[in-house]
């Protein structure tokens, strides 16, 4: 956020920087102020309750802190590339339903535990895919606004998850709840496979040509195409890629659960894309880091689990996070490096 | 500009209609190398037909394209690119929040050497440098790397979008309306960057309204009425006057 007067002949950037100047930069930078305030949260619900610094606490935020990751990451993408999607809520309930299915017909043929949960992981992100797929046919074949699109299939899906199950928790399967606890020390294994997953999409979003498009298409989508970008393609893989990672965390729900459950994951989206409006993103595209979302579902992850961990009624929950969202927009629209078309 | 010398880009008897409405009719000229010529005329003229079909966004219903004497037809904008032809639309510029080296190389990003780069890693070090040495041989100096276009001036904007047509076209480039919503010293920094594409041995096609700009860049002025070339002279036969009942249709 440094000032910008002079661009013509201005070459301070490629010399090296004080010290003091480096600092100040750091502090104009909205990672950082977003990492004080994820570490300040943290220290205020430890003062209130010395345990939240505890092995057994922090697990408890990692697990739910992977649960919100990837369907917050798919939501950077949407939403860099100009687009939205609202149907990931949805989709995890219905990815989740199915699969449960899927695994109790493999179960009830003596699979095993590993194999069946392996089949059951591949069933939920086909779902997620088969979801992301309809939204991109509607948004690139129909021309249908991504709002309008993935709120067809927000109601579709989560109607279709009522009637797959009958509106009853499909499965019953206590040996993969288990799971959703083992790891190593505070990372369990889903935190382990989140991580990973979530590296490579900030590697594809901020190194490679295919997030380089993605930034291009949601900043101007007519100089996208006149650079020779297939745009209508890659939107279509963005909303197919964001409805596989909703079908996987519908697999980490049903794991965690131990069992499918239609109301699972409603609601979902606007904890995204509020994750993603904490973390500095422009809801109107070609702005965003992947730092500043994952930071952004720390801090709400944190507070939330923080409000009830020092005994704050559930019921304040969301006016907290509506507090987090509403200083995060308006410094975001304070802030010198916001564009102006 | 010497007669004897091939065209570097020869429209003949070109013909589009859509629907009963002829937009073009029998348009034939040719252009060389080195060459800036304004394609002027009132709103119907035919200009924006007469560009699209060069650039390849629709194909006529009858007549033939020459690009360095061979004849082309073009399927997409994306071949009549190939063929060393970049149009600059009004709407279409750069996009906003990516930085000038970024823009320059969008849609023909530099990869990483190695398996980095066929995983689709970006070269961005070499991009943002490229881009420098590139913009300032059309004499754009813009500040170096990391600054998004959107904190840039007007003129500093359109001029980067005309450096990059320039960079990638081999032979020709198409300039709709590069000076609009551009003050006179932003203007004048556009027509710079039309007068080092000349330098270069670029033919420009210039499409403008704004006369004086027309009269003070080009070499050769191409007047459309109502579909058809109703003539083409070197600029110096016109004055604004002339020029402009020309356009108009009170004087032919």
């Amino acid at each position: 956020m440094s000032t910008v007067q002079t661009p013509v002949g201005s070459g301070e950037e490629t010399q090296v920087t004080s010290p003091l100047r480096r600092v100040l930069g750091l502090v104009g930078n909205q990672q950082f102020i977003l990492l004080l305030v994820l570490v300040a949260v943290m220290i205020y619900f430890d003062f209130h309750n010395s345990r939240f610094f505890s092995v057994s606490e922090f697990q408890n935020l990692i697990v739910d802190l992977s649960a919100a990751a990837l369907v917050a990451v798919a939501e950077l993408f949407v939403i860099v590339s100009g687009g939205i999607d609202l149907s990931v809520g949805s989709t995890i309930a219905v990815s989740g339903v199915v699969g449960a299915q899927a695994i109790v017909h493999l179960q009830s043929r003596h699979f095993g535990e590993l194999p069946s949960l392996l089949v059951g992981t591949l069933v939920c992100a086909g779902v997620g895919a088969l979801v992301g797929a309809v939204n991109a046919v509607l948004i690139t074949k129909a021309n249908l606004v991504p709002f309008v699109a993935t709120l067809v299939t927000l109601s579709a899906g989560a109607g279709l998850a009522l009637f797959f199950s009958q509106g009853a928790q499909i499965g019953y399967d206590p040996v993969a709840a288990t799971w959703s606890s083992t790891g190593f020390w505070i990372f369990t294994w889903q935190a382990l496979i989140v991580l990973v997953i979530v590296g490579v999409l900030g590697l594809v979003l901020h190194f490679t040509s295919y997030g380089r498009y993605n930034y291009a298409i949601g900043s101007n989508p007519f100089a996208a195409r006149a650079a020779g970008i297939n745009v209508n393609r890659h939107v279509a893989s963005v909303y197919v890629m964001s409805g596989m990672l909703a079908g996987l965390t519908g697999m980490f729900f049903y794991i965690r659960i131990g069992g499918g459950a239609p109301q699972t994951g409603i609601g979902t989206e606007l904890e995204a894309i509020a994750a993603v409006v904490i973390g500095g993103a422009s809801l109107v595209g070609g702005v965003g880091l992947i730092s500043g979302t994952v930071l952004g579902v720390a801090i709400l992850t944190v507070v939330t689990d923080g409000l009830v961990f020092i005994n704050v009624s559930t019921y304040w929950n969301q006016v907290v996070v509506a507090a987090f969202i509403a200083v995060a927009a308006i410094l975001q629209t304070v802030s010198p490096g916001t564009r102006k078309r | 500009m010497a007669p004897e010398k091939e065209p570097i880009l020869e429209l003949r008897n070109i013909s589009k209609s859509y629907g009963s409405v002829r937009a073009l009719s029998d348009v034939s000229f040719k252009a060389y190398a080195g060459e800036v010529i304004g394609l002027v005329g009132d709103n119907g003229a035919g200009k924006s037909s007469l560009i699209k079909t060069i650039s390849g966004v629709h194909s006529p219903d009858a007549g033939e394209i020459f690009v360095d004497g061979v004849q082309r037809h073009w399927k997409s904008p994306h071949d009549s690119m190939a063929a060393g032809i970049e149009t600059l639309y009004q709407d279409s510029g750069l996009a906003p929040d990516l930085t000038i080296g970024s823009n320059i190389f969008l849609g023909r990003e530099v990869k990483r050497k190695g398996p980095l780069g066929r995983l689709g890693f970006l070269d961005q070090r070499t991009m943002e440098r490229r881009a420098l040495v590139e913009l300032d041989k059309v004499g754009i100096t813009v500040p170096p790397s990391k600054r998004t276009v959107s904190q840039l001036s007007g003129g500093q904007r359109q001029a980067v979008a005309i450096g990059r047509a320039v960079m990638w076209a081999k032979h020709v480039i198409i300039l709709d309306e590069p000076t609009n919503h551009l003050g006179a010293r932003q203007s004048q920094e556009v027509l710079k960057v039309i007068r080092a594409a000349r330098e270069q041995g670029i033919c420009v096609l210039f499409i403008s309204h704004t006369l004086p700009h027309v009269l003070e860049v080009t070499d050769r002025i191409i007047v459309l009425r109502l579909g058809r070339v109703v003539r083409d002279s070197l600029t110096t036969e016109y004055t604004v006057e002339s020029l402009l009942g020309t356009i108009t249709g009170l004087n032919t």
